[in-house]
């Protein structure tokens, strides 16, 4: 009976003992960060741009590894649906019917291997489209996978 | 020599709880020679009269005989070994004997009485559970229906998630789906009389479309299961049980009332039975309807996005279900055929600030007026289903076969939002209507042939199944092409008896499966500049696609149950999963992840190699058992999440492509039970799982849905109190690790203590027992994240206090007569 006992117990022991010897390859779990504090970054939450004219999106990109790429995305707020990933709130218009709102989506390659980027690209902001609350959407990457997503709310005057 | 031990099946659904005597009678030994034993007895009746053409049954084997027009029974041929012999004949209560043929001959003469419901009860021992444990060499937890009225939660599988091994994902109150140590979605097989139910198992925000009133008693299979129940039993399988053909000669039902405090639920389920001799039928009614839930908390952050919750309460997430079943058939001695029809229904709503897990803007007004109404987005299920089971007693063989037919229909209502290059407005004259984001319509044919043989030492089952699938899909948004599946396949299985103590088992099985994906053309334009060029047209986003899989799977194990208290059995095994339509042809953005995924034509059906252990020892007053497992996968498919977005067919989002690689997986199950006292007993239940990907992008990565690691400990006070019955008061204290081992897009989730309580006793009323069960789910309203749950990514908390009500009363309408 106790031979038993003895059995179980040893072969307990192996399994966790065998489960043990684990080697701890460090694995990366940090998200990439977009930084849009600094002076120079644009568009931040509540800022402005307007129609006809060309603006300059702006912002500090770094990763503790490798960045992997960064999208942008603006499209219309004007149902009042909710992107934003920013505390402060901005003054909005009227929820609307959108007529020929501006959809702008475009993906911008970041060198390989950098841990830190300034994304700097001009967006030409078209004279014939609807004025109102958009959305600015900064989606960035790691090599690894992990995504951050940035949602501002700005308007377009 | 020979001990009896009076048992008793299950003759009826579990309410009815009917009473009867054990008898412990004479024996005579004879000596004989050789290993060719024989049984045999003489059966009479309470007056010592003889009763002709009772059905004896010989446990394990298929060996069945009748008695004579004397009373006599003859089983010849028999090995040594420990049996179980059970007499039945209508109208009188079955007798079920633990026999023990060592050298000799036995003769073991049985006395049956008339079925009577208002005898003085004698303790029921079941044995079939133990005795199925320990003939099974893979890892199987068998429950019934007393466990799911004692932990009754919003749905069969959050009720199931007690038991060490067993996780579920969820969304919302009322809906989840089965994770077997960190498996599931298609990787779990979930069978329902028989047949393996088939809903929209790839999605984490669909639910199983399973009534838990209706289940009867539940088989879990921890671990790779492929050679019994085919392609997606690569993780384990759970099998629901119908409950137990009711008693000849009776008419009656029951009344289940439950009440929910958390999500103010309230629902009943109505059974009404009844059988003559050798027909019979079954039916249930079950309905539930639920408000919003609450959360310990009363702000959640949506993508940093603070959204602050009315009373705590989370909008819109209220639902209703329905579920209908009617099974009506004829039972004899040596042939049964049952019909199992069953409709089950559900609306329930998404979390309105988070629609999936994309944040949305509501209408708080309009959304907080009422707790209960189901607003958009909302999702509705309809699962119809048509199932006949037949079984044939032959001499030597059980024919069994099952057809069935089932159809699972899936709606998603939401606003219409125009993501990437949708049009801002929803065009008039489209054919799908505005609000219908997404529409899945199943219709699945399945036939399964099993015969299980007894040839002397050995006990052999082969068998074949057949599935075909039709799958369509409708509604504005695209994640998975319509298509065709047949998958087939034929196994055997034999379970030899090597000695008293040694089981062997061994198993092969073949399967072939054919799956044709239909072309998708997106309904709205996508437009992109390509060096100056600007390009216009509705993407094309499957084509037709055709593949074919073949595998070959196989299974040996081993079962040593010698004298004493301890026990050991071990299997090793191969299993494969076909890849699914989702995995091969997606090809859209997910914006509840804000994921574009695209499928890969070219993968090939993953393989599983996975070794199991078990040891048991059991003591008069306690009992350890531990499960560790080792599980290798040389191609494990799964959702890759890459550094890269796609502007064209991703419209700007991170691209999520299905990738293969190699991942090792172990882990393990430890259960302790101890009787302190006679009436105070303690409980530990533990897991532990960890998995890592060994090649591809995310080598080193574990995989996603891991559980951490988890301990239960329970205190049990069944204390005897006169008037009522089998009361008891139960503590579960869960102690459940931090997550630190992800792989993108998860978070770590901290640890966390939840503190669950039952209590529960039986009072006789009208000599019937009413069954009252009182539960308290996280009793100290602790908030704690799930990793597993759906909305973790958005930092949702899990269900705040519950407190859960439900009563059971049985009714008889027509007692067995005299």
């Amino acid at each position: 009976m106790k031979k038993y006992l003895l059995y179980f117990f040893s072969i307990a022991l192996l399994f966790v003992i065998s489960c043990k010897k684990e080697d701890a390859t460090q694995i990366d779990t940090e998200y990439p960060v977009i930084h849009i504090d600094g002076a120079a970054a644009f568009p931040k939450q509540c800022s402005t741009v307007k129609r006809g004219e060309k603006f300059i999106f702006r912002a500090r990109l770094s990763d503790n590894t490798t960045l992997g790429s960064v999208s942008v995305d603006i499209h219309h707020n004007f149902d009042h649906h909710t992107h934003s990933t920013e505390v402060e709130t901005c003054g909005m218009d009227a929820i609307k019917a959108p007529v020929k709102p501006f959809l702008f989506i475009q993906s911008y390659p970041i060198t390989a291997g950098l841990a830190n980027f300034e994304v700097q690209q001009e967006i030409t902001v078209p004279a014939d489209i609807d004025p109102g609350d958009y959305h600015f959407m900064i989606r960035l990457t790691d090599k690894e996978g992990w995504q951050t997503i940035k949602g501002l709310s700005i308007k377009i005057l | 020599m020979y001990r009896l031990l009076a048992t008793q099946t299950l003759l009826t659904s579990f309410y009815v709880k009917i009473l009867f005597i054990v008898l412990v009678l004479a024996f005579a030994a004879i000596e004989v020679q050789g290993q060719s034993l024989v049984l045999s007895g003489k059966i009479t009746d309470a007056q010592r009269q003889p009763l002709k053409g009772v059905m004896i049954s010989l446990y394990p084997g298929t060996l069945q005989v009748k008695t004579d027009v004397n009373g006599y029974y003859v089983l010849t041929d028999l090995d040594k070994g420990n049996y179980e012999l059970k007499a039945s004949f209508p109208d009188f209560r079955e007798v079920l004997v633990k026999v023990e043929l060592h050298s000799q001959d036995l003769a073991i003469p049985l006395t049956l009485h008339r079925l009577h419901h208002q005898l003085d009860e004698v303790k029921v021992i079941d044995k079939h559970i133990e005795l199925r444990r320990q003939e099974e060499s893979l890892n199987v937890d068998v429950v019934n229906a007393d466990f799911i009225q004692r932990n009754l939660g919003g749905s069969l599988m959050k009720t199931l998630e007690r038991l060490p091994g067993i996780k579920t994902i969820g969304i919302g109150s009322g809906q989840s789906k089965p994770l077997i140590r960190g498996l599931g979605f298609n990787r779990v097989v979930v069978v329902d009389k028989g047949v393996k139910h088939e809903g929209q198992q790839w999605g984490a925000d669909h639910g199983l479309e399973i009534d838990q009133f209706a289940a009867g008693e539940i088989e879990l299979i921890k671990g790779a299961a492929s050679f019994v129940y085919g392609s997606d039993a690569i993780g384990g399988a759970i099998d629901i049980k119908p409950p137990a053909v009711p008693v000849p000669h009776t008419l009656g039902g029951s009344v289940d009332l439950i009440g929910k405090t958390n999500n103010s639920l309230y629902g009943t389920s109505v059974n009404l039975y009844g059988r003559n001799r050798h027909w019979f039928f079954d039916a249930r009614a079950t309905l539930q309807d639920y408000g919003d839930y609450r959360v310990p908390t009363d702000q959640v952050y949506v993508y940093d996005y603070a959204v602050k919750l009315y009373k705590n309460y989370l909008r819109n997430t209220a639902g209703k279900e329905t579920g209908l079943h009617l099974n009506a058939g004829y039972v004899n001695d040596h042939f049964r055929s049952v019909f199992y029809l069953s409709n089950s229904f559900s609306k329930s709503g998404f979390f309105a600030n988070a629609h999936g897990l994309e944040p949305r803007r509501v209408d708080e007004v309009l959304h907080d007026r009422s707790g209960r109404d189901i607003l958009m987005p909302n999702q509705e299920v309809n699962h119809w289903k048509a199932i006949n089971h037949s079984e044939l007693q032959l001499p030597g063989h059980r024919l069994e076969m099952e057809l069935g037919y089932q159809h699972n229909f899936r709606q998603e209502f939401s606003q219409y939002v125009n993501h990437g290059y949708m049009p801002p407005v929803y065009p008039d004259g489209l054919e799908i209507p505005a609000d219908l984001e997404r529409e899945f319509d199943k219709e699945v044919y399945s036939v399964n042939l099993r015969d299980n043989i007894t040839l002397g030492r050995h006990e052999v089952k082969v068998g074949a199944n057949l599935e075909l699938q039709h799958n369509d899909i409708f509604g504005w948004s695209f994640l998975v092409p319509a298509f065709k599946q047949i998958t087939a396949g034929a196994f055997v299985y034999d379970k030899f008896k090597l000695s008293e103590a040694v089981l062997l088992h061994g198993a092969l099985r073949y399967d072939h499966g054919r799956i044709n994906m239909f072309a998708y053309q997106d309904w709205f334009n996508s437009t992109v500049t390509i060096d100056g060029e600007t390009v216009t047209e509705k993407l094309s986003r499957a084509a037709n696609l055709s593949r074919t899989f073949n595998s070959l799977v196989w299974s040996a194990g081993l079962n040593y149950n010698p004298e004493g208290g301890f026990s050991l059995k071990a299997n090793v095994g191969k299993s494969f999963r076909m890849p699914i339509a989702k995995e091969l042809g997606a090809n859209g953005v997910n914006y509840h992840y804000f994921s574009y995924e695209r499928g890969n034509a070219d993968l090939s059906p993953e393989q599983s190699y996975q070794a199991d252990l078990s040891l048991t020892w059991t003591a008069p007053r306690w009992s350890v058992q531990l499960s560790p497992f080792y599980n290798y996968f040389s191609n494990y498919i799964y959702l890759n999440p890459t550094a890269a977005h796609d502007y064209f067919y991703g419209a700007g989002n991170q691209v999520f492509q299905y990738a293969q690689s190699r991942v090792k997986r172990y882990g393990g199950e430890l259960q302790f039970k101890y009787q302190l006292f006679k009436n105070l007993s303690a409980e530990v239940l533990a897991e532990y799982l960890y998995a890592k990907q060994l090649s591809g992008d995310k080598k080193g990565y574990t995989l996603p849905f891991s559980p951490p690691a988890s301990a239960l400990f329970n205190l049990t006070w069944s204390p005897q109190i006169k008037g009522v019955e089998d009361s008891y008061f139960s503590v579960d204290y869960r102690v459940t690790a931090a997550q630190e081992n992800i792989v993108p897009p998860e978070k770590k989730t901290p640890g966390y203590q939840v503190i669950n309580v039952q209590a529960g006793t039986k009072i006789r009323i009208y000599s019937r027992p009413v069954m009252i069960s009182l539960q308290a789910q996280n009793l100290l309203d602790t908030r704690y994240l799930n990793h597993t749950s759906f909305y973790r990514l958005i930092e949702l908390p899990e269900a705040g206090r519950n407190i859960i009500l439900s009563l059971k009363i049985p009714f008889n309408i027509h007692s067995v007569p005299r």
